[in-house]
């Protein structure tokens, strides 16, 4: 007998009474202006929100936002400054000394500053790798909560997205907060319009 | 009278009192933090309730969710192994990696690779395990075990993780400041990231409905350790299978509000395959022990537990003896319930090391009945030979006298007396409750005899 049999039928042998799926109505917290909430709950996890007025230009922007930046990875049509491209490195290690990822985010989550970014490009370390991560968010795409964030992510043919929130983090060393452990150092939300 | 074994290790906790000050009290910050996060939300206690219940009905369907989950992961393209125990599981592992001629594995943190041992026999195989959450990169470096499951090196201050350094990475001689070695230790794990050939994950949940390994983490090291080398290997508990997505946003909503008092972890990120330039991605559910677990009618709801630490944080025990005096490697409430589940006679030592406050089931996010299951234990201690004969003494000796009201009346009138004992006698090392512990005073009338006078006067 496989592995996977014998751990299935002594599961089967050890379940004593099978409980009912409960009903999932959660009365959740909703919010009178999300995208306030956002922006409030990215700033107090660590992150910064600009937003992008129409007629602004978004190259400029960010160069603005870092002007010390000399390597920039992006495989977005209208990012004109990259210097990078995660769709045509050779390597995931050749992104390596980023000093700017800039990717795309579907939509925020107002309760917690989640992004939800699907992997779009081929070598998703631009989402890690690079020192300081730029997020292009559309500001009308802001749900209240996980619950409607689950209902709504999708998956593309390359099988993997995430959920970011502010920047990498750690208080391993004396429980002292320090931001930009293995990722990105810093997180900048662009809200487009 | 003999003092169990986690009193013992508590008792070397103890010697530095600073330290265990500054212990209970960055515990007890991460509670208050949690408690912020809980009120802040009118819902909490409705996830709770819905989380208990998810829990309830998912490891009572577990065969029929780990093979939609196993079909799910299969159709999307990942290689997926059962491991019956832990020697299977350190087999599947290696031979993965051997088929790869992995060197070098990065991984990400795992309380189920510390309970097979993983590390140890991977490198006794000639491969090189690299830690790269920072605090368990530090225990690494040190030679040590987790001394709690979310923040492993907490029993270290900026001072040890200083010394640490200036050992292992050559850091700057006396520069003790965490932003600083936070800083050197990215750029010595950013080295090992892009040389490994191999990447390792746990997984906080894996999703039946479309075979997801769902992995939260605030430093970004799983997705780091997943986005450079070539293969990802993810392993899994069985119980960390849940339905869909509806229960995963319930579970996401607590697990880090509950453990470190904060709305999300900084990632939470959801593998389905490979990326399109690395080998398809292996993922290995563990049973160790759990399927067997689950079919004990006193303790199989210690499987809902999902690993977010704040039954530790506010245990009033471990705060204040640490996760080192548990002889489990999961310390803390739901640690002295795995450590019986696990083996009674090795882990019996860690039920005395409960107050019955029952603060760990009132935070408890899939609501544990941690406390009350801790009791249950101490009464099976004899079927395990494990009772201490003294304490049985003392407790059958205390049911005589509260049975016979005459002896009882008669034992109240004089105890008064033993006010007078010298405290030379009664804080001999032969009576156990003398010890780091004032012994009461008897008042010099009962509440009985008060009672009878009439209280009211």
């Amino acid at each position: 007998m496989s592995t996977k049999s014998q751990i299935l039928s002594s599961l089967k042998n050890s379940i004593k009474e099978r409980f009912p799926m409960p009903d999932i109505q959660i009365d959740a917290t909703t919010y009178a202006d999300p995208l306030a909430q956002f922006i409030s709950m990215t700033k107090s996890v660590g992150g910064k929100v600009v937003e992008l007025q129409a007629g602004d230009d978004i190259n400029q922007l960010i160069r603005s936002l870092y002007p010390d930046a000399k390597e920039i990875a992006s495989s977005l049509p209208e990012i004109t400054i990259a210097t990078r491209n995660p769709d045509t490195t050779p390597t995931a290690q050749s992104l390596n000394g980023t000093d700017v990822g800039i990717v795309r985010g579907e939509f925020g989550v107002a309760e917690n500053a989640c992004v939800w970014i699907p992997q779009t490009m081929k070598e998703r370390a631009v989402c890690f790798i690079s020192e300081n991560l730029v997020i292009l968010l559309p500001k009308a795409a802001i749900v209240n909560n996980m619950h409607e964030a689950y209902r709504r992510i999708s998956f593309n043919d390359l099988g993997y997205g995430t959920f970011i929130s502010g920047p990498s983090k750690t208080a391993d060393i004396a429980q002292v907060l320090v931001m930009g452990a293995q990722a990105a150092r810093t997180l900048t939300v662009i809200l487009i319009p | 009278m003999s003092n169990t074994a986690h009193s013992k290790a508590a008792k070397e906790f103890l010697k530095n009192q600073k330290y265990a000050k500054w212990h209970d009290q960055t515990f007890w910050s991460v509670r208050t933090k949690r408690d912020n996060m809980a009120y802040g939300l009118k819902e909490w206690e409705q996830l709770r309730e819905t989380a208990s219940a998810i829990k309830r009905h998912t490891l009572t369907h577990l065969d029929q969710y780990l093979d939609q989950f196993s079909t799910n992961a299969e159709k999307n393209g990942c290689i997926v192994h059962w491991a019956k125990d832990a020697a299977e599981f350190n087999e599947i592992v290696l031979s993965i990696l051997r088929e790869h001629n992995v060197k070098k594995m990065v991984k990400s943190k795992s309380m189920l690779t510390e309970e097979c041992e993983m590390n140890p026999y991977l490198e006794a195989h000639g491969i090189e395990v690299v830690e790269t959450d920072l605090g368990e990169r530090i225990i690494q470096l040190k030679g040590q075990k987790p001394s709690h499951i979310v923040m492993p090196a907490i029993h270290l201050n900026h001072d040890d993780v200083g010394e640490l350094f200036e050992e292992k990475l050559g850091t700057e001689k006396g520069n003790h400041d965490p932003t600083y070695l936070t800083y050197m230790a990215r750029l010595s794990l950013r080295n090992e990231f892009l040389t490994a050939d191999a990447g390792m994950t746990g997984g906080n949940f894996g999703i039946a409905e479309t075979g997801d390994i769902v992995v939260c983490t605030n430093e970004g090291n799983a997705d780091m350790s997943t986005s450079c080398p070539k293969l990802h290997i993810a392993a899994i508990g069985l119980e960390k299978v849940i339905p869909n997505y509806d229960c995963l946003a319930v579970f996401q909503r607590m697990l880090c509000r509950a453990g470190t008092g904060q709305p999300t972890t900084t990632y939470t990120s959801h593998f389905r395959k490979a990326r399109p330039t690395a080998a398809p991605m292996h993922i290995i559910l563990v049973d160790n022990g759990r399927s067997q677990w689950l079919s004990n009618p006193e303790h199989w709801e210690s499987l809902k537990c999902i690993r977010c630490g704040s039954c530790m944080n506010t245990c009033p025990v471990y705060r204040r003896s640490g996760g080192y005096s548990y002889s489990y490697f999961i310390p803390g409430p739901i640690g002295i319930n795995l450590g019986m589940l696990r083996n009674p006679k090795e882990h019996s030592g860690n039920v005395s090391a409960c107050t019955l406050c029952l603060s760990c089931q009132t935070v408890c996010p899939v609501k544990i009945d941690l406390g009350d299951q801790i009791y249950k234990w101490r009464q099976q201690l004899p079927s395990f030979g494990t009772a201490n004969p003294e304490k049985k003494l003392m407790s059958s000796a205390m049911s005589f006298v509260f049975n016979h009201w005459g002896i009882y009346n008669s034992a109240l009138w004089v105890s008064p007396l033993a006010n007078r004992i010298p405290r030379s006698i009664i804080y001999l090392p032969l009576n156990p409750w003398g010890e780091g512990h004032e012994m009461m005073q008897f008042p010099k009338q009962s509440f009985h005899s008060l009672w009878k006078k009439g209280l009211s006067h």
